[in-house]
């Protein structure tokens, strides 16, 4: 590596170099408490999936170009040259980990792992070396929110084919819009993903329960978190956040996506809107009896929920989705251990985007979440995250689960009545 | 497959969740040569938005677009 | 001799405290004059008040104690202990009334303190030749444990001595004078200190605190002050 790439890598660095973040490099005592936290060292038993071994790779760099010790002394702590190999372990470290923050609740000094990684992801990013895939998906992003002009007609003729399916699943007045788009001083903007599924379910509740809701130009993940680019992170809210000023609307929904809620809700800074996940609406529309659900719809199918760790432990959207569950079954079988330290599902922090290229991977650092389902004895696994749904369907084909993994939102617009 | 275009690569993204319509393209266009021409099947409605998009910052182009029933066909030429 | 003994008992003494203090001082507040984080790195379910919890989370441990139950208790003997040998320090520069509420001899805890910390100091010293931790650990980590184990030892044996073995010559009033000397910067090594016995104890127990001493505000052992804010931070 030439000085000069060094040189702005360093810079890099230095820009995430907040209190926060000094605390959690130099506070470390690697203790090994934390060993057996991760589910990809608990299912596959390699040491470099250790939380603390992880951010080793980072706090080795920062040693050597940030502490005096460092440079006086470098032996003592390990200090490691920012090199090529370097950057190969970096990106070992940070697109292994799924940013679930499970080891954040061992560890006796709470060090997030996720925020170390960050680093390492920024680093890749400026060396070029990040999965081009994550950077292209959040350059496609922000480039819609650049032209939207372009595709918008397009994109309404798409939105309109979808209404008659919305219909099928409650039926509304004639002469209203079954997916309302671009209305300004409607009182909630549905921030959906690009797919039909996350847009018809969730349609047919808000329609349901007599919502004034308006539905996104944009989709609500955002790919900037998954590959740690900040700039391209606040470009991709930036997207959503003008939308929802310029549409005057008194809150932002955010479909079933872990990342795209704990962005939006953490990340934005202080707005006239406040920030709610589907699954917050949907119960809040329950306990207000705007909507109505048939308990019998899944009647004898046991069923257990996983937990977005995105939503749950990281963001505090725990009793809604029990509470909806409440009204779907009788037979709902909670998993083990609790939603602090549940297990992710492994496919967090960008991985399941990458796709087959780290299928393996993924299907072997999850064998843990397959028997924390399988315990449960449940049918029906339902959740309330794109990336969630997505891993558990592939744990499922891969390790024969025989569950049927669901939507929380499609389960509530499946079980909709009068 | 449209009658004035011709098509060099058909690839088959129905029933696939956002974002993979738009990642298996961006990988199934190294498969073809510059100037050559893809044409992808997609079920996924955000791919109105999504493939016009990519085009941009990927620096290729949408030949056009068609919608019949549920699926929407791009035809997609390899630029760069 | 004697100029070795007096350069460990009172220059390097004063040199190690000096850097203790300045180090951490400056440590310190370049890092609360750094900007904080903008988001919240808040954990759920939340508790409240978040503060209780926090302090909950720093000094019980329950996440250890849930997991790793047997190292929860080594490393609970061993903070407490650390606890207790700063207040025996304490004890030896002067008499303090209210830490006399159980009334004891001063050195504190009759020789055990020393002992469970020397134990479990070998305890996590031990532990990190063995895998998974030996391959997390790097060599800061064994020699702040070597050095923490050496002073220890050489400290807690003036105390089994004179507590087990009826040795004498070193009483609690030669170590009072001593420290309270350094104390009003007034040093005074006395000759009963440098020419008994057990005198070379007392020196290594000193050289090798004053090593930690000097290393402690540049290392990890600042966990110390840091653990209670950023448990501060997952709180909320």
């Amino acid at each position: 590596m030439d000085t000069k790439t060094r040189d702005e890598l360093l810079k890099l660095f230095q820009s995430k170099l907040n209190q926060t973040m000094r605390l959690y490099l130099e506070t470390c005592t690697r203790c090994g408490i934390c060993t057996e936290a991760c589910h990809a060292y608990a299912s596959m038993g390699q040491v470099r999936y250790i939380s603390a071994y992880r951010h080793e790779i980072v706090r080795r760099i920062y040693k050597r170009y940030f502490k005096g010790r460092g440079k006086l002394w470098p032996s003592v702590g390990e200090a490691k040259e920012l090199s090529e190999t370097a950057l190969d372990e970096l990106y070992e470290a940070a697109y292994s980990c799924t940013g679930c923050r499970r080891c954040m609740m061992y560890c006796p000094f709470g060090i997030d792992t996720q925020m170390l990684m960050s680093i390492a992801k920024l680093l890749l990013v400026g060396a070029h070396a990040e999965p081009e895939i994550l950077t292209m998906l959040a350059d496609t992003s922000i480039e819609k929110g650049k032209s939207l002009d372009i595709f918008k007609e397009s994109f309404l003729a798409g939105i309109k084919r979808l209404e008659a399916e919305v219909v099928k699943k409650w039926r509304i007045e004639a002469g209203k819009k079954a997916i309302p788009i671009d209305v300004e001083g409607a009182d909630l903007l549905y921030v959906a993903l690009a797919g039909a599924h996350s847009i018809i379910p969730a349609a047919a509740v808000f329609n349901a329960a007599g919502e004034k809701w308006t539905l996104s130009f944009f989709e609500a993940v955002n790919f900037g978190a998954f590959v740690g680019d900040p700039t391209r992170t606040r470009l991709i809210l930036d997207r959503i956040i003008n939308e929802a000023k310029r549409l005057k609307v008194k809150e932002v929904c955010i479909c079933e996506c872990g990342t795209a809620f704990r962005t939006m809700k953490q990340m934005s800074g202080k707005q006239p809107f406040e920030v709610s996940a589907i699954t917050e609406v949907h119960a809040r529309y329950l306990r207000a009896g705007r909507i109505k659900v048939d308990k019998s719809r899944f009647k004898k199918k046991p069923i257990t929920y996983h937990d977005p760790c995105q939503i749950a432990r990281n963001a505090g959207v725990i009793d809604e989705p029990r509470y909806i569950l409440r009204h779907l079954t009788d037979d709902f079988c909670e998993m083990s251990p609790d939603p602090r330290y549940n297990w992710c599902c492994g496919g967090g922090g960008g991985l399941v985007a990458l796709g087959e290229d780290n299928l393996d991977f993924r299907m072997k650092s999850a064998r843990v979440k397959v028997d924390q389902v399988k315990a449960t004895g449940a049918e029906i696994l339902t959740t309330a995250c794109e990336n969630c749904h997505t891993q558990l369907s592939n744990l499922n084909d891969h390790y024969k689960m025989g569950v049927d993994v669901q939507f929380l939102s499609s389960m509530v617009a499946d079980a909709l009545v009068q | 497959m449209s009658a004035d275009i011709k098509v060099d690569k058909i690839m088959d993204l129905k029933g696939m969740p956002c974002p993979m319509p738009v990642v298996k393209v961006s990988k199934g266009i190294k498969e073809v040569a510059i100037g050559q021409v893809i044409e992808a099947h997609t079920t996924d409605p955000g791919a109105l938005a999504d493939f016009p998009a990519w085009a941009r910052t990927s620096g290729n182009e949408i030949l056009k677009t068609d919608q019949t029933g549920d699926v929407i066909k791009f035809y997609i030429k390899r630029k760069v | 001799m004697d100029i070795v003994y007096y350069i460990v008992l009172v220059p390097m003494v004063y040199v190690a405290c000096v850097i203790f203090v300045v180090g951490t001082v400056v440590r310190l507040v370049k890092l609360f004059m750094t900007p904080k984080h903008s988001a919240t790195l808040q954990i759920f379910p939340e508790r409240r008040p978040r503060w209780l919890w926090a302090l909950g989370d720093a000094f019980l441990l329950p996440a250890t104690r849930r997991y790793k139950p047997f190292f929860w208790v080594v490393l609970m003997l061993f903070h407490l202990a650390f606890l207790l040998l700063i207040v025996g320090h304490i004890e030896l520069i002067a008499e303090i009334k209210p830490f006399q509420v159980i009334p004891h001899e001063v050195f504190l805890g009759r020789g055990f303190v020393g002992l469970v910390l020397a134990l479990a100091v070998l305890y996590f010293l031990f532990r990190r030749f063995v895998s998974p931790t030996k391959d997390l650990s790097v060599p800061e980590d064994y020699y702040l444990l070597i050095l923490l184990f050496l002073s220890v030892l050489f400290g807690s044996q003036m105390d089994w001595a004179r507590r087990w073995y009826g040795y004498d010559s070193l009483s609690a009033a030669d170590y009072r004078e001593y420290l309270s000397g350094l104390l009003y910067l007034r040093p005074h090594v006395s000759i009963d200190l440098t020419a008994s016995g057990h005198s070379f104890m007392l020196l290594l127990h000193v050289f090798f605190a004053n090593l930690f001493l000097l290393f402690l505000p540049f290392s990890q052992l600042m966990h110390s002050i840091f653990s209670l804010p950023m448990n501060k931070l997952r709180r909320g």
